[in-house]
């Protein structure tokens, strides 16, 4: 447990990527990364190569103010008790990110969910359908300027 | 008992009414003092049932619809589902939909013609009486296959192939098992087997077949560990996924009729039919009657389901070969002593 | 915004068979569909469809301020309310730096492993049903109802205990819990063995839940199992010992873990976590400090701009909040990972291949919940 620190793992990601790393950042035994959506995929390719062969979960974020959504993934391993955080940003009109379901199969299940609320496109997911609303939903539903007629905004008394 | 009915006879032949008419009018008593038997008998046990179980699993039970505990309650159930709406799915065969659960339960009902509850309570005793109730209770398997089929639901081909399947693979250790009594007395008569059966019962000697019946029983009334066809867990309720109110109703009766017979079967080739001791002889027949269905209860609400190669399994390759064994030892003992 | 993909038509040849079980259906545990493809009796091919019990979870906690959030946590897993309010209010705590009385950490974990057990016991109760053996659900209901007796004096609820605040506990325990916690920590040990009895020693159980179902450490990592699951494939893996939260660093427990994979070792594993879960209550309860029991916690939560993933073991396993904080007074964006919704996502792997009725077996020991599936 813990051979490799959460410092260890942003040099190696940037001394092999350089650029494409736009902001890190390390919060205990967690490695944060803001990353280049062109080279995501072989970023996580490379993080898996480390150890981290647990992923735990893959987040949308809908960046409204900077026109962006945001795929979150956090990784962990079973060995290590360093853990990771990449995000990556992608814009709203062109949402696509290349799926990381052939490195985890857990992503699948994960960026449909992503694809169905926050309109998140993965491309080479295998089976991008939608998952939690219905087959003929329209729109996503996570994101921030999501209308829809039965929608009755909150107002706090 | 012969003479009563060759006076009613000549009654009618007196006032030049053809011998069919009272022929007729008893066959109708007759029927109708069976489907009473067959109705509280069957309301009773599912009461009873309901109280084993629910004393099985710390609880009461009914104990409201009237009064000492809830023991209207099957009564209120079963006016409730005759009451219900008669529903036809749309997709459904209508004739054979509707004709599947008289078929059952008549196969149900046939076979109390040959059980001795007495001496001289018996509809008629056949001179084939154990032939005539295998093959008469392998008729219920049609009627399921027809429910099964005509429902027009995937779960109830489901259910009713399994049935099927079951039916075949455990009709054949059954007959084999009561091959032993029936090579010891030498006649298929319910009356002279239970005579014979005056000094020993033949679950003694014949203690193996008495338990190989027992399971392929268990096994012909869908009762757990052996209800896959009906298994509610994976096909929902099975061939009877469609039947609701009345004919749902007429499917449970028969269920549960089913279980009486096969528990008074085993009482005649094996516990000694009527025989005991200070009681009436039709009580005694009641009183074993019933302590095997009791177990037959005590089993469904303790052990799990088998799944169908495990059935399979068990039928082909235990059962069968068992009581081939039996057969074939009881048959060596019985030349042996000549 | 674009329409999707289109509803493919299945296609039956005479050899094979489409079944739809579910939504409804007994022993799909809720409003899962699953598109079985027979070959007879042989399930070909599984294809779940969930979604029937999505309520929209995320975008209500991205409208309501980070306290109003904790009520709608419970209705996730409803079979384990006070693990989620846990998860919840930890995050939360994580994200804002909070600190918790020593007296409510010990009142979290009490509460939360008698959660615990009363999962498993429904578990336990259900998976017996789906095999045909009514008498466990009972056995295992009779023994639920006392636990929530005992949350019943704690909260007042029976199911929905939105117990947990941020920062601590809002009451403390009612004076008759420890008392009647540990009465019923002595009642329920010698129940375990009746259990064995009726289930873990049966032939026919074990000849039905052996062998089936495997899932091997590979797969179970790469598709990001948890819990009694994983620990079932022989991973010892356990976030109360590996990524010790709260104060679990503090108390003596075994991980117990199968070999195989099966749906056996799966049941094993929450039938002994059973008995793990009263050894750390009873722990807790010997140690139960007094004092406070609400740390110092500002009146407005805002919590600094920033995101934050944490993790607990519930019952069901991993279940995971994802926050992220713009500083104001509600979340800008929340999202649970929840373990059910995880572990569903491998039946098709696991489940192809088995009869029907093995199906329903394999079904059952994932152990979902649809409240959190769907969310």
């Amino acid at each position: 447990m813990g051979r490799i620190t959460p410092d260890e793992i942003i040099q190696a990601i940037m001394s092999q990527f350089g650029e494409a790393v736009k902001a890190s950042e390390i919060k205990g035994v967690e490695a944060r990364m803001d990353v280049d959506r062109g080279k995501s995929y072989e970023i996580l390719l490379a993080l898996k190569g480390m150890g981290f062969d647990y992923l735990n979960c893959v987040s949308s974020v809908d960046r409204i103010a900077s026109g962006d959504l945001e795929a979150v993934y956090n990784l962990s391993s079973l060995n290590e008790s360093a853990k990771a955080m990449v995000r990556v940003r992608v814009p709203r009109e062109d949402p696509v990110i290349r799926s990381v379901v052939p490195i985890w199969s857990a992503a699948n299940w994960h960026e449909r969910e992503a694809f169905d609320l926050m309109g998140i496109r993965f491309d080479g997911h295998p089976d991008l359908r939608r998952i939690l609303t219905s087959e003929d939903w329209v729109g996503h539903p996570l994101r921030k300027d999501y209308q829809d007629e039965r929608l009755v905004p909150y107002e706090p008394a | 008992m012969e003479k009563t009915l060759e006076r009613f006879y000549a009654a009618f032949a007196a006032l030049g009414i053809p011998w069919i008419v009272p022929q007729l009018i008893l066959m109708l008593v007759v029927a109708s003092l069976v489907i009473l038997f067959i109705s509280v008998s069957v309301m009773f046990m599912i009461w009873w049932e309901r109280k084993i179980s629910a004393h099985i699993q710390v609880r009461y039970g009914p104990m409201r619809v009237g009064g000492w505990h809830g023991w209207a309650q099957s009564l209120a159930d079963g006016i409730k589902l005759l009451i219900k709406e008669d529903v036809i799915p749309a997709g459904a065969d209508k004739l054979v939909f509707a004709l599947a659960p008289m078929v059952v339960f008549a196969a149900a009902l046939a076979a109390y013609v040959i059980i001795p509850f007495g001496p001289n309570l018996i509809v008629r005793d056949l001179n084939i009486g154990v032939l005539f109730y295998i093959s008469i209770s392998s008729l219920t398997v049609v009627g399921i296959i027809m429910a099964g089929w005509s429902s027009n639901n995937k779960y109830s081909v489901l259910g009713a192939l399994r049935s099927a399947a079951q039916a075949v693979s455990y009709e054949v250790p059954l007959v084999v098992s009561i091959l032993g009594v029936i090579m010891t007395v030498g006649s298929l008569s319910m009356i002279q087997i239970v005579e014979a059966q005056q000094r020993i019962w033949f679950v003694i000697p014949q203690f193996a077949g008495f338990l190989i019946y027992l399971t392929a029983a268990l096994a012909e009334c869908n009762r757990l560990p052996f209800d896959i066809p009906e298994a509610e867990s994976e096909l929902v309720a099975g061939f009877h996924v469609e039947y609701s109110g009345m004919r749902f109703a007429i499917f449970f009766l028969a269920e549960y009729a089913n279980m009486f017979t096969v528990a008074a079967i085993a009482t005649t080739l094996f516990l000694g039919g009527w025989h005991g001791p200070l009681l009436p002889p039709w009580l005694w027949f009641l009183i074993k009657t019933y302590f095997i269905i009791f177990v037959m209860m005590w089993l469904r609400w303790t052990l799990a389901r088998l799944r169908v190669d495990q059935l399979m399994n068990l039928g082909w390759k235990v059962l069968l070969p068992l009581a081939f064994l039996n057969m074939g030892i009881t048959g060596v003992v019985l030349v042996l002593r000549g | 915004m674009e329409q999707t993909e289109i509803i493919e038509p299945f296609q039956e040849t005479m050899e094979e068979m489409y079944v739809n079980m579910g939504p409804q259906h007994p022993s799909t545990h809720g409003v899962l569909r699953l598109m079985l493809k027979l070959d007879g009796e042989v399930v070909t091919e599984i294809t779940p469809y969930i979604g029937y019990l999505h309520r929209c979870h995320e975008k209500i906690g991205e409208n309501r301020i980070y306290t109003q959030v904790i009520p709608y946590t419970d209705r996730l897993d409803y079979l384990a309310s006070m693990y989620n309010n846990f998860g919840y209010v930890l995050t939360v705590e994580r994200l804002m730096g909070l600190q918790v009385p020593e007296r409510a950490e010990y009142m979290r974990v009490i509460l939360a492993e008698m959660q615990r057990i009363a999962s498993h016991l429904i578990w336990m109760g259900t998976f017996g049903l789906d095999l045909g053996n009514f008498t466990i659900f009972m056995y295992c209901f009779r023994e639920r109802e006392k636990i929530l007796d005992l949350f019943e004096s704690v909260s007042g609820q029976r199911l929905n205990y939105s117990f947990y605040r941020i920062g601590g506990m809002p009451l403390d325990l009612p004076d008759s819990f420890l008392t009647d916690c540990k009465a019923f920590l002595e009642w329920f040990k010698p129940r375990l063995p009746e259990y064995d009895a009726v289930m873990t020693d049966n032939i026919i159980f074990q000849k039905r839940v052996q062998g089936i179902g495997k899932l091997d450490q590979k797969a179970a990592i790469d598709y990001a199992i948890s819990g009694p699951m994983l620990r079932g494939s022989g991973i010892k893996w356990d976030l109360r010992r590996n990524d010790p939260y709260s104060i679990y660093d503090r108390f003596e427990f075994e991980v117990p873990v199968g070999s195989t994979g099966d749906v056996w070792d799966r049941y094993m594993v929450r039938r002994l976590e059973m008995a793990e879960s009263v050894k750390i209550v009873e722990q807790a309860l010997r140690d139960l400090p007094p004092g406070e029991i609400m740390g110092k916690v500002p009146k407005k939560l805002k919590p600094p701009a920033g995101d934050i993933y944490s993790r607990v073991e519930s019952p069901r396993g991993e279940l995971g909040f994802y926050v992220a904080s713009d500083g104001s007074e509600k979340p800008y964006r929340y999202k649970v990972r929840s373990p059910a919704f995880v572990n569903l996502s491998v039946l098709p792997v696991i489940g192809a291949g088995h009869l029907v009725a093995d199906m329903v077996a394999i079904l059952g020991s994932i152990d979902i919940v649809l409240g959190e599936v769907d969310r």
